[in-house]
Protein backbone atom coordinates (compact mmCIF):
# COMPACT_ATOMS: atom_id res chain seq x y z
CA UNK A 1 0.00 0.00 0.00
CA UNK A 2 1.17 3.51 -0.83
CA UNK A 3 0.85 5.93 1.46
CA UNK A 4 2.20 9.15 2.48
CA UNK A 5 1.93 10.84 5.79
CA UNK A 6 1.48 14.53 6.06
CA UNK A 7 2.39 16.63 9.01
CA UNK A 8 0.92 19.08 11.23
CA UNK A 9 3.15 22.08 9.74
CA UNK A 10 2.67 21.08 6.38
CA UNK A 11 -0.97 20.64 6.35
CA UNK A 12 -0.91 24.53 8.08
CA UNK A 13 0.95 25.53 4.88
CA UNK A 14 -1.12 23.87 2.53
CA UNK A 15 -4.46 26.00 4.19
CA UNK A 16 -2.10 29.44 3.99
CA UNK A 17 -1.24 28.87 0.20
CA UNK A 18 -5.01 28.17 -0.50
CA UNK A 19 -5.86 31.07 1.35
CA UNK A 20 -3.58 33.63 -0.46
CA UNK A 21 -3.68 32.06 -4.02
CA UNK A 22 -7.59 31.30 -4.39
CA UNK A 23 -9.11 33.33 -1.02
CA UNK A 24 -10.44 30.17 0.21
CA UNK A 25 -9.94 29.52 4.15
CA UNK A 26 -10.12 25.59 4.80
CA UNK A 27 -8.82 25.68 8.47
CA UNK A 28 -12.02 25.21 9.83
CA UNK A 29 -12.26 21.90 7.64
CA UNK A 30 -12.21 18.84 10.06
CA UNK A 31 -8.51 18.24 10.16
CA UNK A 32 -7.70 14.78 10.26
CA UNK A 33 -10.36 14.80 7.01
CA UNK A 34 -8.17 17.64 5.67
CA UNK A 35 -4.66 15.26 5.55
CA UNK A 36 -6.34 12.64 4.62
CA UNK A 37 -7.73 14.22 1.71
CA UNK A 38 -4.43 15.85 0.70
CA UNK A 39 -2.70 12.80 1.54
CA UNK A 40 -4.23 10.77 -1.02
CA UNK A 41 -4.81 13.20 -3.75
CA UNK A 42 -0.79 13.64 -3.23
CA UNK A 43 -0.35 10.04 -3.87
CA UNK A 44 -2.86 9.53 -6.86
CA UNK A 45 -1.02 12.50 -8.46
CA UNK A 46 2.14 11.27 -7.93
CA UNK A 47 3.25 14.54 -6.01
CA UNK A 48 5.67 13.15 -3.95
CA UNK A 49 5.01 15.23 -1.27
CA UNK A 50 3.14 18.59 0.37
CA UNK A 51 6.00 20.73 -1.11
CA UNK A 52 4.98 18.69 -4.93
CA UNK A 53 1.40 19.50 -3.74
CA UNK A 54 1.70 23.15 -2.93
CA UNK A 55 3.33 23.93 -6.40
CA UNK A 56 0.50 22.48 -8.70
CA UNK A 57 -2.06 23.59 -6.48
CA UNK A 58 -0.67 27.22 -6.87
CA UNK A 59 -0.66 27.26 -10.86
CA UNK A 60 -3.17 24.94 -11.59
CA UNK A 61 -6.69 26.30 -11.42
CA UNK A 62 -7.84 23.15 -13.06
CA UNK A 63 -5.95 21.27 -10.17
CA UNK A 64 -7.25 23.49 -7.73
CA UNK A 65 -10.95 22.00 -9.09
CA UNK A 66 -9.85 18.47 -8.88
CA UNK A 67 -9.09 19.27 -4.94
CA UNK A 68 -12.25 21.17 -4.41
CA UNK A 69 -14.06 17.47 -6.15
CA UNK A 70 -12.25 15.82 -3.53
CA UNK A 71 -13.39 17.73 -0.84
CA UNK A 72 -17.00 16.88 -1.83
CA UNK A 73 -17.43 13.62 -0.20
CA UNK A 74 -19.66 11.18 -2.58
CA UNK A 75 -22.09 10.01 -0.51
CA UNK A 76 -21.95 6.26 0.35
CA UNK A 77 -25.24 5.14 -1.81
CA UNK A 78 -28.59 6.40 -3.43
CA UNK A 79 -31.21 6.06 -0.40
CA UNK A 80 -28.40 5.40 2.58
CA UNK A 81 -30.70 4.51 5.37
CA UNK A 82 -33.55 3.38 3.79
CA UNK A 83 -35.77 3.91 7.21
CA UNK A 84 -35.58 7.81 6.31
CA UNK A 85 -36.78 7.48 2.81
CA UNK A 86 -39.72 5.05 3.86
CA UNK A 87 -41.12 8.08 6.27
CA UNK A 88 -40.56 10.42 3.81
CA UNK A 89 -42.17 8.85 1.08
CA UNK A 90 -44.93 7.48 3.70
CA UNK A 91 -45.41 10.57 5.51
CA UNK A 92 -43.13 13.42 5.62
CA UNK A 93 -43.51 14.33 1.87
CA UNK A 94 -47.25 13.70 1.16
CA UNK A 95 -47.72 15.95 4.89
CA UNK A 96 -46.01 18.72 4.13
CA UNK A 97 -45.58 19.33 0.25
CA UNK A 98 -49.09 18.29 -0.83
CA UNK A 99 -51.22 21.77 -0.84
CA UNK A 100 -48.03 23.93 -0.31
CA UNK A 101 -47.17 26.29 -3.29
CA UNK A 102 -43.42 27.12 -4.11
CA UNK A 103 -42.26 23.90 -2.00
CA UNK A 104 -38.17 24.52 -2.03
CA UNK A 105 -36.10 21.91 -0.96
CA UNK A 106 -31.82 22.49 -0.54
CA UNK A 107 -28.88 20.07 -0.92
CA UNK A 108 -26.28 22.58 0.50
CA UNK A 109 -23.42 20.12 -0.52
CA UNK A 110 -24.88 17.79 -3.66
CA UNK A 111 -21.45 15.72 -4.04
CA UNK A 112 -22.03 12.95 -6.10
CA UNK A 113 -25.72 13.69 -6.46
CA UNK A 114 -27.21 10.31 -4.52
CA UNK A 115 -29.09 12.04 -2.02
CA UNK A 116 -30.54 14.89 -4.78
CA UNK A 117 -31.57 11.44 -7.24
CA UNK A 118 -33.00 9.59 -3.97
CA UNK A 119 -34.91 12.76 -2.89
CA UNK A 120 -36.39 13.24 -6.63
CA UNK A 121 -37.56 9.27 -7.47
CA UNK A 122 -39.56 9.09 -4.03
CA UNK A 123 -40.93 12.64 -5.11
CA UNK A 124 -41.92 11.20 -9.07
CA UNK A 125 -43.29 8.02 -7.44
CA UNK A 126 -45.76 10.22 -5.18
CA UNK A 127 -46.21 12.56 -8.33
CA UNK A 128 -45.09 15.58 -6.38
CA UNK A 129 -41.89 15.97 -8.32
CA UNK A 130 -43.44 19.02 -10.54
CA UNK A 131 -45.05 20.98 -7.56
CA UNK A 132 -41.59 21.28 -5.42
CA UNK A 133 -38.33 23.41 -6.43
CA UNK A 134 -35.41 21.23 -6.18
CA UNK A 135 -31.91 23.08 -5.31
CA UNK A 136 -28.72 21.98 -5.73
CA UNK A 137 -25.01 23.62 -4.78
CA UNK A 138 -21.85 22.84 -4.08
CA UNK A 139 -18.60 24.05 -3.90
CA UNK A 140 -17.18 21.38 -6.84
CA UNK A 141 -18.02 22.78 -10.09
CA UNK A 142 -16.87 19.11 -11.62
CA UNK A 143 -19.40 17.49 -9.01
CA UNK A 144 -22.11 20.37 -10.52
CA UNK A 145 -21.58 18.77 -13.70
CA UNK A 146 -21.43 15.44 -13.30
CA UNK A 147 -24.57 15.46 -11.56
CA UNK A 148 -26.16 17.11 -14.45
CA UNK A 149 -25.12 14.35 -16.24
CA UNK A 150 -26.57 12.07 -14.32
CA UNK A 151 -22.88 9.89 -14.01
CA UNK A 152 -22.82 7.54 -10.96
CA UNK A 153 -20.31 5.08 -10.02
CA UNK A 154 -21.60 1.51 -11.37
CA UNK A 155 -20.47 -0.05 -8.11
CA UNK A 156 -23.16 1.50 -6.16
CA UNK A 157 -26.13 -0.32 -7.80
CA UNK A 158 -26.07 -3.04 -6.05
CA UNK A 159 -26.71 -1.33 -2.80
CA UNK A 160 -28.87 1.09 -4.44
CA UNK A 161 -30.91 -0.95 -5.95
CA UNK A 162 -30.95 -3.01 -2.17
CA UNK A 163 -31.85 -0.09 -0.76
CA UNK A 164 -34.69 0.85 -3.49
CA UNK A 165 -36.28 -2.40 -2.14
CA UNK A 166 -36.26 -1.62 1.25
CA UNK A 167 -38.25 1.42 0.49
CA UNK A 168 -40.53 0.31 -2.52
CA UNK A 169 -42.49 -2.43 -2.99
CA UNK A 170 -43.40 -1.55 -6.38
CA UNK A 171 -41.20 -1.09 -9.62
CA UNK A 172 -37.46 -1.46 -10.09
CA UNK A 173 -34.71 0.70 -9.51
CA UNK A 174 -33.14 0.11 -12.89
CA UNK A 175 -36.89 2.44 -14.01
CA UNK A 176 -34.74 5.70 -13.58
CA UNK A 177 -30.88 4.26 -14.40
CA UNK A 178 -29.05 2.80 -17.59
CA UNK A 179 -25.53 1.71 -17.83
CA UNK A 180 -23.17 1.86 -20.68
CA UNK A 181 -19.99 0.73 -20.52
CA UNK A 182 -18.52 1.24 -17.22
CA UNK A 183 -20.19 4.17 -16.39
CA UNK A 184 -24.56 4.38 -14.90
CA UNK A 185 -26.61 7.48 -15.80
CA UNK A 186 -29.74 8.65 -14.09
CA UNK A 187 -32.33 9.87 -15.71
CA UNK A 188 -31.65 13.48 -15.82
CA UNK A 189 -35.62 14.33 -16.83
CA UNK A 190 -35.68 13.62 -12.70
CA UNK A 191 -33.55 16.62 -12.54
CA UNK A 192 -34.77 19.03 -15.62
CA UNK A 193 -36.55 21.85 -13.21
CA UNK A 194 -33.55 21.67 -10.40
CA UNK A 195 -31.60 24.60 -10.16
CA UNK A 196 -27.66 24.07 -9.53
CA UNK A 197 -26.00 26.74 -7.78
CA UNK A 198 -21.96 26.94 -7.77
CA UNK A 199 -20.99 27.88 -3.95
CA UNK A 200 -17.76 29.71 -2.83
CA UNK A 201 -16.64 28.32 0.62
CA UNK A 202 -18.50 30.96 2.72
CA UNK A 203 -21.89 30.37 1.11
CA UNK A 204 -22.62 33.92 0.46
CA UNK A 205 -24.69 32.92 -2.22
CA UNK A 206 -27.69 30.68 -0.32
CA UNK A 207 -31.41 29.92 -1.23
CA UNK A 208 -34.40 31.69 0.81
CA UNK A 209 -37.79 30.33 1.79
CA UNK A 210 -36.54 26.94 1.77
CA UNK A 211 -39.30 24.76 3.42
CA UNK A 212 -36.49 21.51 3.55
CA UNK A 213 -33.03 21.03 3.93
CA UNK A 214 -30.94 17.77 3.22
CA UNK A 215 -27.92 18.18 4.49
CA UNK A 216 -26.31 15.13 6.07
CA UNK A 217 -23.48 13.58 6.19
CA UNK A 218 -21.40 16.55 4.97
CA UNK A 219 -21.00 18.84 8.53
CA UNK A 220 -19.23 15.62 9.75
CA UNK A 221 -16.29 17.14 7.20
CA UNK A 222 -16.10 20.51 9.59
CA UNK A 223 -15.31 21.67 12.87
CA UNK A 224 -17.46 23.03 15.13
CA UNK A 225 -17.00 26.63 14.31
CA UNK A 226 -17.70 25.97 10.55
CA UNK A 227 -20.93 23.40 11.77
CA UNK A 228 -22.08 26.69 13.54
CA UNK A 229 -21.40 28.78 10.81
CA UNK A 230 -23.29 26.55 8.43
CA UNK A 231 -26.07 25.82 11.17
CA UNK A 232 -26.83 29.48 10.74
CA UNK A 233 -27.17 30.05 7.15
CA UNK A 234 -29.42 26.94 7.09
CA UNK A 235 -31.44 28.80 9.21
CA UNK A 236 -31.76 31.68 7.85
CA UNK A 237 -32.33 29.90 4.29
CA UNK A 238 -35.31 27.98 6.03
CA UNK A 239 -38.70 29.44 6.53
CA UNK A 240 -40.18 29.28 10.22
CA UNK A 241 -41.32 25.56 10.67
CA UNK A 242 -39.07 24.45 7.58
CA UNK A 243 -37.09 20.58 8.18
CA UNK A 244 -33.89 20.15 8.47
CA UNK A 245 -32.73 16.26 8.11
CA UNK A 246 -28.67 15.75 9.05
CA UNK A 247 -27.55 12.49 9.46
CA UNK A 248 -28.09 9.92 12.07
CA UNK A 249 -24.80 10.48 13.91
CA UNK A 250 -24.67 14.28 13.58
CA UNK A 251 -26.47 16.51 15.89
CA UNK A 252 -27.38 20.52 16.35
CA UNK A 253 -25.87 21.11 19.45
CA UNK A 254 -24.77 25.16 20.46
CA UNK A 255 -25.16 27.30 23.19
CA UNK A 256 -28.78 28.40 21.92
CA UNK A 257 -29.63 25.91 19.26
CA UNK A 258 -32.88 24.67 21.11
CA UNK A 259 -33.90 28.11 20.75
CA UNK A 260 -33.32 27.56 17.25
CA UNK A 261 -34.81 24.41 16.20
CA UNK A 262 -37.05 21.40 17.66
CA UNK A 263 -35.67 17.83 17.25
CA UNK A 264 -39.02 16.60 16.11
CA UNK A 265 -37.68 12.92 14.58
CA UNK A 266 -34.36 11.76 16.82
CA UNK A 267 -33.87 7.99 14.91
CA UNK A 268 -34.10 10.36 12.03
CA UNK A 269 -32.39 13.06 12.83
CA UNK A 270 -35.02 15.85 11.72
CA UNK A 271 -35.42 19.21 12.81
CA UNK A 272 -37.82 21.88 12.57
CA UNK A 273 -37.24 25.69 12.58
CA UNK A 274 -38.95 26.61 15.44
CA UNK A 275 -41.81 29.39 14.73
CA UNK A 276 -39.78 32.07 16.51
CA UNK B 1 -0.60 7.23 33.23
CA UNK B 2 -2.38 6.12 29.60
CA UNK B 3 -5.39 7.63 27.95
CA UNK B 4 -6.84 5.29 26.29
CA UNK B 5 -8.09 2.04 24.71
CA UNK B 6 -8.77 1.08 21.18
CA UNK B 7 -10.02 -2.34 20.63
CA UNK B 8 -10.41 -3.96 17.09
CA UNK B 9 -12.55 -6.78 15.93
CA UNK B 10 -14.29 -8.81 13.33
CA UNK B 11 -15.61 -12.43 12.84
CA UNK B 12 -15.25 -13.84 16.45
CA UNK B 13 -14.86 -10.91 18.48
CA UNK B 14 -18.56 -10.39 19.80
CA UNK B 15 -17.99 -13.07 22.87
CA UNK B 16 -14.81 -11.48 23.37
CA UNK B 17 -15.51 -7.74 23.40
CA UNK B 18 -18.74 -8.99 25.34
CA UNK B 19 -16.37 -10.83 27.97
CA UNK B 20 -14.49 -7.60 28.29
CA UNK B 21 -16.29 -5.58 29.01
CA UNK B 22 -18.48 -7.41 31.61
CA UNK B 23 -15.36 -7.44 33.76
CA UNK B 24 -14.18 -3.94 33.85
CA UNK B 25 -15.02 -2.24 37.22
CA UNK B 26 -17.63 0.41 36.50
CA UNK B 27 -15.23 3.42 37.20
CA UNK B 28 -12.57 2.09 34.81
CA UNK B 29 -10.59 5.04 34.17
CA UNK B 30 -9.86 5.22 30.05
CA UNK B 31 -12.53 5.28 27.10
CA UNK B 32 -12.47 2.25 24.96
CA UNK B 33 -12.84 3.00 21.73
CA UNK B 34 -14.33 0.23 19.25
CA UNK B 35 -14.30 -0.37 16.38
CA UNK B 36 -16.07 -3.10 14.97
CA UNK B 37 -16.69 -4.53 11.70
CA UNK B 38 -20.85 -4.98 11.84
CA UNK B 39 -23.64 -5.31 8.51
CA UNK B 40 -24.01 -1.63 6.74
CA UNK B 41 -27.85 -1.24 6.59
CA UNK B 42 -28.52 -2.66 10.41
CA UNK B 43 -28.34 0.78 12.48
CA UNK B 44 -29.82 -0.55 15.98
CA UNK B 45 -29.03 -3.77 17.88
CA UNK B 46 -25.39 -4.14 18.38
CA UNK B 47 -24.99 -1.03 21.03
CA UNK B 48 -27.84 -2.42 22.92
CA UNK B 49 -26.43 -5.88 22.23
CA UNK B 50 -23.20 -4.92 23.86
CA UNK B 51 -24.57 -2.90 26.39
CA UNK B 52 -26.69 -5.19 28.27
CA UNK B 53 -23.31 -7.01 29.68
CA UNK B 54 -21.39 -4.40 30.08
CA UNK B 55 -20.55 -2.33 32.87
CA UNK B 56 -19.41 0.75 31.58
CA UNK B 57 -21.96 2.67 29.36
CA UNK B 58 -21.18 2.08 25.26
CA UNK B 59 -22.71 4.80 22.82
CA UNK B 60 -22.42 5.25 18.97
CA UNK B 61 -21.14 8.49 19.18
CA UNK B 62 -22.40 11.51 17.86
CA UNK B 63 -19.78 13.60 15.66
CA UNK B 64 -17.39 15.58 17.34
CA UNK B 65 -18.22 14.34 20.74
CA UNK B 66 -16.04 14.39 23.25
CA UNK B 67 -14.14 11.22 24.37
CA UNK B 68 -14.69 11.14 28.03
CA UNK B 69 -13.48 7.93 30.55
CA UNK B 70 -14.72 5.15 31.72
CA UNK B 71 -16.86 4.98 27.97
CA UNK B 72 -17.21 2.83 25.74
CA UNK B 73 -17.50 4.20 21.54
CA UNK B 74 -18.50 1.91 19.37
CA UNK B 75 -17.91 3.36 15.34
CA UNK B 76 -21.76 3.58 14.19
CA UNK B 77 -22.90 1.48 11.01
CA UNK B 78 -21.87 2.67 7.72
CA UNK B 79 -19.06 5.51 9.07
CA UNK B 80 -15.47 5.30 9.72
CA UNK B 81 -14.42 6.76 13.89
CA UNK B 82 -11.53 8.76 13.97
CA UNK B 83 -10.02 10.24 17.11
CA UNK B 84 -9.09 13.84 16.22
CA UNK B 85 -6.18 15.54 18.44
CA UNK B 86 -8.46 17.23 20.19
CA UNK B 87 -9.80 14.41 21.60
CA UNK B 88 -13.21 14.35 20.19
CA UNK B 89 -14.60 11.71 17.41
CA UNK B 90 -14.68 12.75 13.98
CA UNK B 91 -17.06 10.53 11.97
CA UNK B 92 -16.39 10.21 8.28
CA UNK B 93 -18.27 8.66 5.18
CA UNK B 94 -15.46 8.43 2.62
CA UNK B 95 -14.12 5.49 1.01
CA UNK B 96 -14.39 1.94 2.36
CA UNK B 97 -10.61 0.88 3.34
CA UNK B 98 -9.76 -2.44 2.55
CA UNK B 99 -13.71 -2.93 1.96
CA UNK B 100 -14.24 -2.10 5.36
CA UNK B 101 -15.99 0.97 6.60
CA UNK B 102 -15.82 1.13 9.95
CA UNK B 103 -11.97 0.51 9.07
CA UNK B 104 -10.07 -0.51 11.75
CA UNK B 105 -6.85 0.82 10.22
CA UNK B 106 -8.55 4.27 10.65
CA UNK B 107 -9.52 4.00 13.89
CA UNK B 108 -6.07 3.00 15.43
CA UNK B 109 -3.96 5.20 13.23
CA UNK B 110 -6.41 8.51 14.53
CA UNK B 111 -6.27 7.25 18.20
CA UNK B 112 -1.57 7.01 17.87
CA UNK B 113 -2.13 10.79 16.13
CA UNK B 114 -4.23 11.72 19.16
CA UNK B 115 -3.06 9.76 22.47
CA UNK B 116 0.85 8.83 21.00
CA UNK B 117 2.27 6.49 23.76
CA UNK B 118 -1.01 7.13 26.22
CA UNK B 119 -2.51 4.10 24.15
CA UNK B 120 -3.29 0.45 24.14
CA UNK B 121 -4.39 -1.34 21.05
CA UNK B 122 -6.37 -4.73 21.20
CA UNK B 123 -6.41 -6.70 17.99
CA UNK B 124 -9.44 -9.58 18.43
CA UNK B 125 -10.58 -12.37 16.54
CA UNK B 126 -11.02 -11.63 12.52
CA UNK B 127 -11.30 -13.33 9.15
CA UNK B 128 -9.28 -10.16 6.92
CA UNK B 129 -6.19 -8.05 7.49
CA UNK B 130 -8.32 -4.81 8.50
CA UNK B 131 -6.49 -3.35 11.84
CA UNK B 132 -2.69 -4.47 11.37
CA UNK B 133 -1.13 -1.65 9.49
CA UNK B 134 -3.22 0.35 12.34
CA UNK B 135 -1.81 -1.48 15.18
CA UNK B 136 1.89 -0.36 13.36
CA UNK B 137 1.19 2.69 13.55
CA UNK B 138 -0.02 2.91 17.04
CA UNK B 139 2.97 0.82 18.01
CA UNK B 140 5.07 3.19 16.03
CA UNK B 141 4.03 6.02 17.99
CA UNK B 142 4.62 4.21 21.55
CA UNK B 143 1.85 2.97 22.24
CA UNK B 144 1.11 -0.41 24.01
CA UNK B 145 0.28 -3.69 21.32
CA UNK B 146 -1.68 -6.44 22.12
CA UNK B 147 -3.04 -9.34 19.91
CA UNK B 148 -5.54 -11.87 21.13
CA UNK B 149 -3.58 -15.27 20.89
CA UNK B 150 -4.20 -16.47 17.23
CA UNK B 151 -4.47 -20.00 19.22
CA UNK B 152 -7.79 -18.61 20.75
CA UNK B 153 -9.59 -16.88 18.29
CA UNK B 154 -12.50 -18.17 16.31
CA UNK B 155 -11.21 -16.55 13.04
CA UNK B 156 -7.05 -16.07 13.52
CA UNK B 157 -6.06 -14.37 10.26
CA UNK B 158 -6.67 -10.90 11.54
CA UNK B 159 -4.68 -11.39 14.56
CA UNK B 160 -1.80 -13.06 12.08
CA UNK B 161 -1.58 -10.20 9.83
CA UNK B 162 -0.97 -7.58 12.91
CA UNK B 163 1.29 -10.20 14.10
CA UNK B 164 3.76 -10.38 10.99
CA UNK B 165 3.65 -6.33 10.35
CA UNK B 166 4.38 -5.81 14.13
CA UNK B 167 6.66 -6.96 17.08
CA UNK B 168 3.87 -6.51 19.83
CA UNK B 169 3.99 -5.83 23.18
CA UNK B 170 1.73 -8.80 24.39
CA UNK B 171 -0.01 -11.90 22.98
CA UNK B 172 -2.79 -12.73 25.19
CA UNK B 173 -5.86 -15.01 25.78
CA UNK B 174 -9.07 -13.12 26.71
CA UNK B 175 -8.45 -13.71 30.62
CA UNK B 176 -4.93 -12.28 30.44
CA UNK B 177 -6.39 -9.22 28.35
CA UNK B 178 -8.97 -8.22 31.08
CA UNK B 179 -6.17 -9.02 33.57
CA UNK B 180 -3.94 -6.64 31.98
CA UNK B 181 -6.76 -3.72 31.50
CA UNK B 182 -8.01 -3.99 35.79
CA UNK B 183 -4.62 -3.50 36.63
CA UNK B 184 -4.62 -0.04 34.51
CA UNK B 185 -4.83 3.03 36.81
Amino acid sequence: MNRYELGIVDTRNIIKTLQDVYNYDFKNYALTFFKRRIEKIIVSNNLKDADGFIRKIATEKDFFEVFLQELCVENTETFRDPSLWRLLKEELFPQIIKGSSSFKIWFPEVSSGDELFSAAIILNRLNLLKDVQLIASSISELDIEKTKKGIFDPKKIEVNDANYKRIFSEGNLTDFYKVDGDKAYWDTSLIENTKFIKQNIIFDDYPKGVKLVLFRNQMIYYNQILQERFIKIIYNSLVPGGHFIIGNNEKIDYWNSEKDFTLVNKDESIYKKKLS
Amino acid sequence: MYKAVVIGGSAGSFQVITKILSSLPKNFPLPVLLSLHRLKHVRSGFVEALSIKSTIPIVEPYDKENIKPGRGYLAPANYHMYIELNKRIALSTEEPVNHYRPSIDLTFETAAQAYRDKLIGIILSGANRDGAYGLKKLKQAGGVAIVQDPNECQVKTMTEASLKLTTVDHIFSTDQIIQYLLKLK
